[in-house]
């Protein structure tokens, strides 16, 4: 970037901030007056005026019901009538949120608190031993069919013991938090309209209409805080990279002593130090623990990694544009889906973001923890490293091909020249973190969906995605031969596939993800069902099918190819688990 | 200015999108916010509300303990638990062990007591179903805590005006989550990408040193910017119809489709002129994104501040809460897009003759 730029930035920088400042201050308007309203009462009239979601019409009678149908709300007589509609419906819930609010400014302000609000709950959460599992017990979350009899425990009975009927707390230190405005809890309508909550909150004990449990939306927040800047950054490598590229400006750079791996070091350390400066200023400004930069590091190294791979692959900027745009949506979800969860579900620690999540909320992660989260982000950056060291050559880099031709060209340059076999076995093996990292992507997706539907759309999805990636080695030594290999070639190939793939998933399982394989979800996903010589056999299958597609009808058949091995996939595993449906 | 230099100029961009199949992606995209976002909102509302979805938290087994309370008739009511009188330590045994989906204690508080009732309510920690039971939960207490006011209601000083609100099925976060933001995001998205493909258009020309070649042929500067700035508009009303129609499939209608598309591609089109002319003038991708990619974050943020902002006045249209006033707005950004069209025309023309002189 030129000089020239610098004082726009900064001009840049102060409009951000002016505009920042703007909007926190007068709020979002993107819902006033979605919903109309008509009164002839005035309580009635100033309880609407005070949410900006309703356009408000205050007359007579008469006059309303003259033109009723133009409104989707009519408050009159002490009732509330609604338009017959979806927007009506969504109004009267509006509604009853603001009746709600103003019943709260009302009841806050009274001098018998206990009169304004008799009910007091006090939440204890008690820990079960079986987490990811209970998803898989009733057909959805809440079908769990209670019998005639009270449940007998079937362990041990602990004493619990009996809670004391007071609120063990003095009447002037509840007064003095009643009337202390309370922070606004995070709910669904927050993101999304907001409302606040304005009732009293005291420490643990609750009112009823505060009892629903807090959504982490505050993880929105990190997920903007934390990883946009990290995205931003590592645009720059890409650009970086595609820059050596564009008008073969890199040659020089090529004809240096140093090698591959030198190089890509160099290039991408100012970036990783930047990314890690920029993640610990947001530390220090938020008073956040320095601790978070722990499961931001391998974030970082993937992003450096996949924008290396998108630098050295896109053949314009504006490919490069679209894939960077690409790469991060589906790189946000994944960091985020699970975060919504966290303290909910242990599929929330798929994410590394949700050990941000938990480090804010004080509650910190253990060792095993972080390996879980983490570990697919390291393996999947040596992975992706691994590819791009072995492929940043004068041939690669300057070459224009299409992107899944050069995927193809990328996984044929680190084959090993005088052992394919054996390079093929150690390329499945490397593609398994990216695989479940897809493929945890499905899982969080899915996960929550009525049993027998979440298991059929993940074995087809899963199916798929591993045919995919064994397919993209069997491509490349056809790229290798330059033309269709014999096939014996072939046959050994699809073994050796089958073998690294098959060893891959096994090595990863022991190292890390034994929460999810306990359940029916790591079955469909890690061939859990059966004997070594299945799965092995079924990796072998899938390959040799697109094998054959490949050596009989050319690269136009690669499609119908995944797609018949994908099927003979999902079937041997509907199969398989059909038992445990 | 010769519509036909336009014209095949656009076509020449729009032929080099459809080869590099970027557009595929930018769809793909699309598509994954989409259901990025509905995921969100089905998953989150399943969750947290599960009669929303017209699922009922019902039939969950509840323990209860302590005395007797008209709290257990509401559980079973308007909560639609079944609830089972036990011993507190056996219930929250076997709430550990899953047969439960929460205890409640009620302490032998009377009514009008001068202190508060104080339930304490067991849960599992880490829970889905605890979370669906809340729901039910929450509607019981509440109920409670109305018989409980009513008890006490002498002793308060002022009363709310009493409101007879018929019961709502919540659907107002999904009616407010499509219009208020599925909608919006979905129709503005391609004027955002197009916008940045606008400045690829232009800083390639520059980059590849193809410009004077361009210009060797009948072709003028001016020309070219416009082939460039239309063949990047043209992609948003067709997305963005194409998105009308999509909702429309899934039952979402959408009032006003054809002010809705106006008001998209006046945005969109000065959108992609604040890219042009951002492109122009730094001739240089990663200046030209940069600059844009900040200003525009800048101009969102400030825009979003002021009530009748174009996504304000999309929700309205496409809810179908707009207004005489609202259609004038409407009009008033097709103006202003044109207005922009014309400065940015001229700024065209000033370049191009630099770029000749």
């Amino acid at each position: 970037m030129s000089k020239e730029v610098l004082p726009v930035t900064a001009v840049l920088l102060l409009a951000l901030l002016l505009a920042t400042g703007l909007t926190a201050q007068s709020g979002v308007h993107l819902h006033d007056g979605i919903y109309t309203a008509a009164t002839d009462d005035d309580a009635a009239a100033a309880i609407l005026a005070g949410d900006p979601r309703f356009s408000t019409t205050h007359t007579d009678l008469a006059a309303i019901l003259k033109d009723a149908d133009r409104y989707d709300l009519i408050v009159t007589g002490g009732q509330v009538w609604v338009a017959r509609s979806a927007k009506g419906e969504a109004a009267l819930a509006a509604f009853e949120t603001t009746y709600r609010h103003y019943q709260n400014t009302i009841y806050g302000t009274a001098d018998d608190l206990f009169a304004a609000y008799p009910l007091w709950i006090d939440t204890t959460e008690v820990r079960s031993e079986l987490d990811f599992t209970a998803t898989e017990a009733g057909t959805s979350a809440g079908m769990q069919r209670p019998s005639h009899s009270a449940p007998k425990p079937s362990g041990t009975v602990e004493a619990v013991p009996t809670p004391a009927a007071d609120l063990g707390i003095d009447e002037d230190a509840l007064r003095e938090t009643a009337a202390r405005v309370p922070a606004g809890t995070d709910q669904v309508d927050r993101v999304l309209g907001g409302d606040q909550q304005d009732e009293p909150e005291l420490g643990r004990f609750k009112t009823p209409s505060q009892l629903s449990p807090p959504l982490p939306f505050d993880s929105l927040i990190y997920v903007f805080v934390f990883i946009f800047p990290l995205y931003f950054t590592s645009q720059f490598f890409m650009m970086a990279i595609a820059n050596e590229r564009s008008g073969r400006r890199g040659e020089v750079l090529l004809s240096t002593p140093a090698g591959p791996g030198t190089i890509i070091a160099g290039k991408a350390l100012p970036y990783f130090l930047l990314m890690l400066a920029v993640s610990a200023a947001i530390l220090l400004v938020t008073g956040g623990p320095l601790a978070v930069l722990l499961p931001l590091i391998p974030v970082i190294l993937f992003f450096l990694a996949a924008a290396l791979l998108i630098g050295m692959t896109a053949r314009s900027f504006r490919e490069l544009s679209f894939l960077s745009i690409f790469f991060s949506t589906v790189m946000t979800a994944y960091l985020f889906f699970p975060t919504v969860f966290a303290n909910v579900h242990a599929v929330s620690l798929v994410s590394p973001l949700t050990l941000v999540v938990l480090l804010f909320e004080g509650s910190g992660f253990g060792a095993a923890d972080y390996v879980y989260a983490t570990a697919l982000f390291y393996l999947g950056t040596a992975a992706i490293l691994f590819l791009c060291i072995k492929n940043f050559n004068e041939e690669r880099l300057f070459s224009q091909e299409r992107l899944t031709a050069k995927i193809t060209a990328f996984v044929a340059g680190a084959m090993a020249r005088g052992h394919p076999f054996a390079s093929l076995v150690a390329l499945n093996i490397l593609s398994i973190p990216l695989v479940f990292m897809v493929q945890m992507m499905y899982l969080v997706l899915l996960f929550n969906l009525p049993l027998p539907f979440s298991i059929v759309c993940l074995i087809l999805l899963a199916a798929l995605t591993e045919e995919v990636f064994k397919s993209v080695g069997i491509a490349a030594l056809f790229r290798r031969a330059g033309g269709a290999p014999g096939w014996k070639t072939l046959g050994i190939a699809a073994a050796a596939t089958g073998l690294g793939f098959l060893l891959g998933e096994k090595l990863l399982l022991f190292v890390m993800l034994s929460q999810v394989t306990g359940s029916v979800f790591g079955d469909v996903l890690f061939s859990g069902v059966g004997l070594l010589w299945m799965p092995f056999l079924l990796h072998t299958v899938g390959a040799a099918i697109v094998a054959a597609y490949l050596k009989i009808g050319g690269t136009r058949a690669y499609p119908f190819g995944v797609l018949t091995a994908g099927c003979v996939h999902a079937l041997y595993n509907f199969v398989l688990i059909g038992g445990a449906l | 200015m010769n519509a036909r230099h336009v014209w095949t100029i656009a076509k020449k961009d729009l032929r080099g999108v459809k080869s590099e199949r970027t557009i595929v992606l930018a769809i793909l995209l699309q598509v994954f916010i989409a259901m990025f976002s509905s995921f969100l909102v089905v998953g989150l509302t399943s969750l947290y509300d599960p009669a929303a979805l017209g699922e009922q938290g019902g039939g969950l087994a509840i323990g209860y303990a302590g005395a007797d309370s008209p709290l257990a008739g509401l559980l079973e009511e308007p909560g639609g638990f079944t609830v089972y009188p036990m011993n507190l330590s056996e219930a929250v045994a076997a709430l550990k062990e899953r047969q439960l989906s929460a205890v409640v204690y009620v302490p032998d508080t009377p009514p009008d007591a001068e202190g508060p009732v104080k339930v304490t309510l067991y849960t599992i920690k880490n829970d889905i179903q605890g979370a669906v039971a809340s729901a039910g939960l929450k509607d019981a207490f509440e109920a409670y805590e109305e018989e409980l006011r009513d008890v006490r209601s002498g002793r308060l000083a002022a009363v709310p005006v009493d409101l007879a609100v018929p019961e709502s099925e919540g659907g107002q976060t999904f009616f407010l989550f499509v219009y208020g933001l599925l909608i919006p995001l979905l129709l503005f998205l391609p004027a955002i990408i197009s916008a940045s493909l606008v400045i690829d258009f232009v800083t390639e020309e520059y980059g590849a040193q193809t410009l004077e070649t361009l210009l060797s042929t009948p072709v003028t500067f001016v020309e070219c910017f416009w082939g460039k700035v239309l063949a990047a508009w043209i992609l948003v009303p067709l997305q963005a119809g194409a998105w009308l129609l999509l909702l429309a499939v899934n039952g979402i209608f959408i009032e006003n489709a054809f002010a809705v598309l106006a008001l998209v591609s006046a945005a969109s089109l000065a959108l992609i002129l604040l890219g042009g002319v951002t492109a122009l003038h730094y001739r240089e991708r990663t200046a030209a994104q940069f600059v844009y990619s900040t200003a525009l974050v800048a101009v969102i943020l400030a825009a979003l501040a002021v009530p009748g902002n174009p996504g304000h006045l999309l929700v309205l249209l496409s809810a179908g809460a707009a207004g005489p006033w609202e259609y004038m707005m409407v009009a008033a950004s097709v103006l202003g897009a044109v207005v922009l069209a014309l400065l940015a025309g001229r700024y065209a023309r000033a370049m191009g003759n630099r770029a000749r002189g």
